[in-house]
């Protein structure tokens, strides 16, 4: 076992830092999401056009066909550079543009994968329902086969970018009377179809980043679907890997860093004379760098095996409560500031409160212990 | 980068795991047998790092956690953690007990037997001392005992990495208790049936648990990170050690402490192997405990 790198993926680290120091824009992200959506776009487009989008995609897809460490290294040097949150195109990078990769033809990876990387095109998730969470097998929005053509009714939930995306990754119960993970589809859908409607919901930070979708009698091709019909489930499951495994890696990085500087900032406050927050930041500390150790493992397991180890849950589970004690800290590092939050503020009080979703997006905390006892430790299953 | 470890170091830890697993088992971790001692030493466990021109297999640190991280999930004897760290950097050629402070000038010898040779670990550094060992009596740990001695003349151990390398094998040995803890609810809780089921079924069981299996693999990544750290001479290693020490003595206490509650009422009784792991990760934690500016 080594922490070192190679002498090749060390020139490539001085390479990204370079190049993150010479072009991170010096402007926050808007919070209007005209306004965000343009300038995501942008970003990602000039990621794409020197060679940084899609590391470890492969290069006929216009990745950089690189290794997952290489990938590593890379979203290292992009959170130490503070450069902008992948925003609306996170769906594609993280884990639409890899369940592609993974399951999608021919016809399918050439079309969407150069367009993801490139920023032309907006991707979002449609699998929650209102009936259908944690219970992700409750799926009710049905897409009757017509011919060529799937006639989808029904609606989605917790849709991030919805109202800015130009596909959806979309679960249909496309097999009449099918029950649960039977039946299942998973389809590309185009959010420009006539029948769709969008109702943005406000977060409890006062940002509208998530949506409801509504599907009234929506036309989508047959040829739209990823991995044969009634293959969903399993398509699924292959996206929640990536959204539970290595999607993570940038927030990972970004918590070490965000850690060292409330340890800084409390030094410079005072407030590290506090004995009780001098331990929660030592310990805090502690675990930032014990989360790197985990993905690097995880990332030396898929080196040598090609899969995301089977710890990945664990990583999921860890990853998103730390994330919220972390922006806890934060938010007791202010103080007594905390009471002055109002809509709009773009701040560390508005991070602590969309951080509530950490345990619940892309399978609650709940649901994660489920999995790691049932498929890690081999414990029965029941409720 | 690499923190898998290779088919090597894997076929060493697990032909470590099959010798201890009948030579060492945990449910005998308070009445080990006479003449272990030498029996362990043949293995070759307290010289796993030395060159080979010093007669060792000259394996790397991160190799020798994975090691001493078996060992201790049987609560192998301390003495094999003060034994190689003084062969190591003192180049003492016999068994070294580990004292620790007691009170302002004396020090508890924890594992004394056959010993005459203590390194002994106080205000972040590092000594060695003689000592006459009188009659052991016992620690909360019941694999461990102790005498306790008044004041000694300290020859200190310059190596700076000497104490480092004593707080890897530390974190080691509290990682494989946090891992006998987790492996022992679990087992556990597959077989003991209430309500018509296992309880293992039960999401309060599963969940407690799923807790357990996040704790070890935390302290188990952080502990290899430390030792590669340690062998690759890398500038932030007092830190990462540091990290790995407190991480895993709290992997070991909470796992510890939980295993005893998934065991109900049995886990309670001094017959049930439960409260093994849990009373070694509380003897862990007072030897050499991390200070707090090493991790802020």
């Amino acid at each position: 076992m080594r922490i070192g790198f190679t002498p090749e993926q060390d020139r490539f680290r001085a390479e990204c830092r370079d190049w993150l120091g010479a072009n991170v824009p010096a402007e926050r992200r808007p919070l209007n999401a005209a306004d965000a959506l343009a300038f995501d776009r942008a970003w990602q487009g000039k990621l794409f056009t020197a060679g940084w989008a899609g590391i470890d995609w492969p290069t006929r897809y216009g990745g950089r066909g690189l290794s997952l460490v290489e990938q590593v290294i890379w979203l290292e040097e992009y959170a130490r550079a503070h450069a902008p949150w992948v925003g609306a195109n996170f769906v594609g990078l993280n884990h639409g543009g890899p369940t592609l990769i993974a399951n999608a033809s021919e016809e399918q990876k050439a079309y969407h994968l150069p367009r993801i990387l490139s920023g032309e095109a907006i991707w979002c998730q449609g699998f929650s329902e209102p009936g259908a969470g944690s219970d992700l097998a409750g799926i009710r929005t049905t897409g009757r086969v017509e011919g060529d053509e799937l006639v989808v009714n029904g609606s989605k939930i917790w849709t991030s970018f919805a109202n800015v995306a130009d596909w959806q990754e979309l679960v249909l119960r496309t097999e009449p009377g099918s029950q649960r993970q039977a039946g299942l589809s998973w389809t590309i859908c185009d959010m420009r179809s006539p029948g769709i409607t969008i109702r943005p919901i406000r977060m409890m930070n006062g940002q509208t980043e998530f949506c409801e979708v509504f599907y009234d009698d929506v036309r989508i091709p047959v040829a739209n679907v990823v991995g044969g019909l009634g293959n969903g489930w399993k398509v699924a499951m292959s996206t929640l890997s990536f959204e539970r495994g290595t999607g993570f890696i940038a927030d990972q990085v970004k918590n070490m860093i965000e850690v060292d500087e409330h340890i800084g900032r409390a030094r410079s406050s005072g407030l590290l004379d506090d004995q009780r927050i001098a331990e929660d930041l030592a310990l805090l500390r502690a675990e930032v760098a014990a989360l790197r150790a985990m993905t690097y493992r995880n990332v030396s397991e898929a080196a040598r095996t090609g899969q995301p180890g089977a710890e990945a849950s664990l990583i999921r589970l860890f990853t998103s409560e730390l994330a919220q004690r972390v922006e806890r800290m934060a938010v007791r590092l202010i103080g007594d500031g905390i009471v002055d939050f109002a809509y709009g503020d773009d701040d560390p009080v508005a991070e602590y409160l969309r951080g509530f979703a950490q345990t619940i997006a892309g399978g609650s905390a709940q649901i994660q212990r489920n999995i790691i006892g049932e498929r890690l430790l081999g414990l029965p299953r029941g409720r | 980068m690499d923190l898998h470890p290779g088919p090597d170091a894997e076929a060493l830890r697990a032909a470590t795991a099959e010798w201890l697993v009948s030579r060492l088992p945990l449910d005998r971790a308070s009445n080990r047998p006479a003449g272990l001692w030498d029996e362990l030493e043949a293995m070759g466990w307290t010289a796993l790092t030395l060159s080979e021109d010093k007669g060792g297999p000259g394996l790397d640190h991160a190799t020798e956690a994975l090691v001493f991280a078996e060992l201790g999930r049987h609560l192998a004897p301390l003495a094999l953690i003060s034994t190689a760290v003084a062969r190591r950097w003192t180049g003492l050629d016999r068994r070294a007990a580990l004292a620790i402070p007691d009170g302002a000038a004396g020090w508890r010898v924890l594992d004394p037997e056959g010993a005459d040779r203590a390194i002994a670990v106080a205000d972040q550094a590092l000594g060695l001392f003689a000592f006459t060992s009188g009659e052991a009596r016992p620690t909360i740990d019941l694999s461990t005992r102790q005498v306790r001695i008044g004041d000694a003349s300290l020859d200190p151990i310059e190596a700076p990495a000497a104490l480092l390398h004593l707080r890897v094998l530390l974190a080691a040995y509290a990682v494989g208790a946090a891992d006998a803890a987790r492996d022992m609810a679990v087992e556990y809780a597959k077989l003991r049936e209430q309500f018509g089921q296992p309880i293992g079924a039960f999401q309060a069981i599963k969940h407690i648990c799923a807790d357990m299996a996040v704790q070890s693999a935390v302290a188990r990544s952080q502990l290899y990170y430390a030792a590669c750290a340690l062998q690759e001479g890398d500038a932030d290693v007092g830190f990462y050690i540091a990290a790995a020490q407190m991480l895993a003595v709290r992997a070991a206490i909470a796992n510890g402490r939980a295993n005893i509650q998934v065991h109900g009422g049995i886990g309670m009784t001094d017959e049930a192997r439960a409260h093994l792991p849990l009373k070694r990760a509380h003897l862990l934690e007072h030897i050499a405990p991390p200070a707090l500016r090493a991790l802020l």
